[in-house]
């Protein structure tokens, strides 16, 4: 089921429920391969209305905790305790019964609706201790409720790990919608659910990227026979034709206020790096020269910019101090590299390479040191994003003319597949925390 | 063969449109195309459009040139049909090959022979490598072979260039036979 982007109107609602959880880390995310943390996600309470959401609900949780490696969701046919409105209302939970079946957290929810609205109470117990670590209130619209999941998953984690999580960040990508030879552009959450259609022309719409505040993206499109870039708002559709100066063009990032927009401009047939001002009309050349400079992705304090540059006879990385002449070449390795994208703590830059006949994602520090690989796999692994956490990457793997959209940890342990259910999917773009 | 068909069959509704809106003649008239898709016909006017009564206002004419821009950016996805070969390149090169150069003497000649026509050159890139870097270098083919164009006598004015960067394979093969088709200049007659 494919959607237009709807304006999202989720509102929270911060309930000052009693909580007794302090400082208390629970689980250590740096240190993998440690003793999972048992949880027990029992169906939540659905008052009235659609009660599909009672397993909704907590299996969109335990998909997202799950997706961690952190937490092992115990089989909700284990559970020896039914949750029940009194619940909430001051009845205990039977914390002996949750630990003779392993679980040192519990996960229960009440759903109340009020027309398309609805209301959500989730709590967090410490099994052991008999008490509440989180308790959040959420409302909004019912068609969102995944996005209320999402970020009581975010909940969880964090008071496990002190780490914000990003469960509720979401990747925008390009593909062949089923008929016609165009591409568009669409937007799926990181669970794989929710796929909706954002462009509908029929053309050619390609290379989506996020502006900081992930209210609007930045795209090329051909929609008027040449490639211009547009910067669309995704609550309202509305969109804006970027300067038109020069032929083809592509957004490459933000910067981090969100006042410019990094892009390549190819003028009489020269790609280079260019600064565009959204607020005023103002394009400044950053990086150029006589060969092709493309894709910029703006260093996280907005100081530098990594772009790919053929200056040395083939695609290779390059980082520039935007506010002097410095420029040095970052990557070492390979024939072909292109598609840098910075980490959110702006110590690493992933990009593509070519080694050994085959496309792989690489990581190294911005001054060149360090390189390592990330993700290679039966095929080409290219266009690499990072998540705002900097812990994944999304990317797209190609073979054969057969593409999907992954996810993989930065340090190469796992990946998993996000998307494949439409031709020629490419260029994923991961949104900040939302 | 079909898709240059249909390529051609929009080609043919989009100067009807053209045409209508330059010659800003009366609605009636005036046809546009549904669509871009294959089996697209032209269509008769909307109903909006016939409630208009017949008069022309500006506000008319800029739905129509909007409809007009969105034709061309379906018809931007198809092949277009070409009286010229096309002329092809080496893997992330964008120079001109001797064996490119008989087809450029050929257009040439035929826009030094017709001053009023001009051209538009299409350059493509194959599947390998990063999309966005792809259409950086299937800009460059289009200027390297405007370039030479313009060595050969030809007015520079009558020369004009897009990129398609990986997006249209001539080819939808994964092979080498299939890249060395798609990497390619193509000439478009406007």
């Amino acid at each position: 089921m494919i959607r237009f982007a709807k304006p999202l109107l989720l509102s929270l609602l911060f309930l000052c429920l009693p909580s007794v959880s302090g400082a208390l880390l629970y689980i250590d995310i740096n240190a993998p391969g440690g003793k999972l943390m048992p949880v027990a996600l029992p169906d939540f309470v659905v008052a009235s209305g659609d009660a599909s959401l009672a397993r909704g609900f907590p299996e969109a949780i335990g998909g997202d905790l799950g997706m961690t490696s952190l937490f092992d969701v115990l089989p909700r046919q284990a559970h020896l305790e039914r949750i029940v409105p009194e619940h909430f209302g001051g009845r205990p939970l039977s914390f002996p019964d949750w630990k003779m079946i392993g679980a040192e957290a519990v996960v229960i929810g009440k759903v109340e609706f009020r027309g398309d609205l609805m209301t959500v109470e989730m709590r967090l117990y410490d099994a052991t201790l008999g008490n509440m670590m989180v308790g959040k209130k959420y409302a909004g619209p019912v068609r969102q409720f995944r996005k209320m999941a999402h970020k009581f998953a975010n909940e969880v984690l964090y008071a496990f790990t002190g780490v914000r999580g990003i469960f509720d960040t979401e990747i925008a990508f390009s593909a062949r919608p089923e008929k016609g030879r165009g591409k568009e552009i669409y937007i799926i959450g990181l669970d794989g659910q929710e796929l909706r259609q954002v462009t509908d022309n029929r053309s050619f719409n390609l290379f989506p990227r996020w502006s900081p505040d992930a209210a609007g993206l930045a795209y090329t499109s051909y929609r008027t026979g040449v490639p211009q870039i547009y910067l669309r708002n995704l609550a309202t559709g509305k969109e804006r034709l970027l300067p038109q100066v020069g032929n083809s063009k592509s957004p490459g990032s933000f910067s981090p206020s969100g006042d410019f927009l990094y892009a390549t401009l190819s003028v009489k047939g020269n790609s280079d790096i260019y600064r565009m001002s959204l607020t005023g009309s103002a394009v400044q050349k950053v990086a150029g020269g006589w060969g092709i400079e493309v894709s910029p992705s703006v260093s996280p304090d907005g100081k530098s910019v990594a772009f790919v540059s053929n200056r040395s006879g083939s695609p290779q990385i390059y980082v520039k101090e935007i506010d002097s002449s410095d420029e040095r070449r970052v990557s070492q390795a390979g024939n072909y590299s292109t598609s840098p994208s910075w980490s959110p703590a702006g110590d690493r830059i992933a990009f593509t390479s070519l080694s050994g006949g085959r496309y792989s994602i690489y990581t190294v520090r911005p001054d060149g040191s360090d390189q390592r690989l990330a993700v290679s796999g039966s095929g080409d692994c290219v266009d690499p994003s990072f998540s705002p956490d900097g812990r994944y990457l999304v990317y797209t793997l190609r073979k054969n003319g057969y593409s999907e959209l992954k996810i993989g940890s930065v340090d190469g342990r796992w990946q998993r597949g996000l998307f494949k259910g439409l031709p020629a999917v490419g260029s994923p773009s991961w949104s900040p925390r939302q | 063969m079909k898709n240059m068909l249909v390529g051609k069959r929009v080609l043919v509704a989009l100067s009807v449109v053209l045409l209508a809106v330059a010659a800003g003649c009366g609605k009636k008239e005036m046809v546009k195309s549904t669509d871009g898709a294959p089996g697209a016909e032209m269509s008769t006017p909307s109903s909006a459009e016939t409630q208009a009564g017949g008069q022309i206002t500006s506000e008319t004419l800029g739905t129509q040139t909007a409809m007009t821009e969105a034709q061309a950016g379906v018809a931007a996805t198809m092949e277009k049909p070409s009286e010229f070969q096309d002329i092809h390149f080496d893997f992330d090169q964008s120079f001109i090959r001797e064996d490119a150069r008989p087809t450029l003497r050929t257009v040439a000649d035929y826009l030094k022979a017709n001053p009023a026509a001009s051209i538009l050159i299409e350059g493509h890139c194959d599947e390998r490598g990063t999309a966005e870097y792809n259409i950086a270098l299937g800009e460059r083919r289009a200027e390297s072979t405007k370039s030479y164009l313009v060595s050969l006598g030809v007015k520079a004015g009558a020369l004009s260039t897009v990129s398609f960067g990986e997006e249209k394979p001539l080819d939808p093969g994964h092979d080498e036979a299939a890249w060395a088709k798609n990497r390619r200049a193509h000439f478009v007659r406007k």
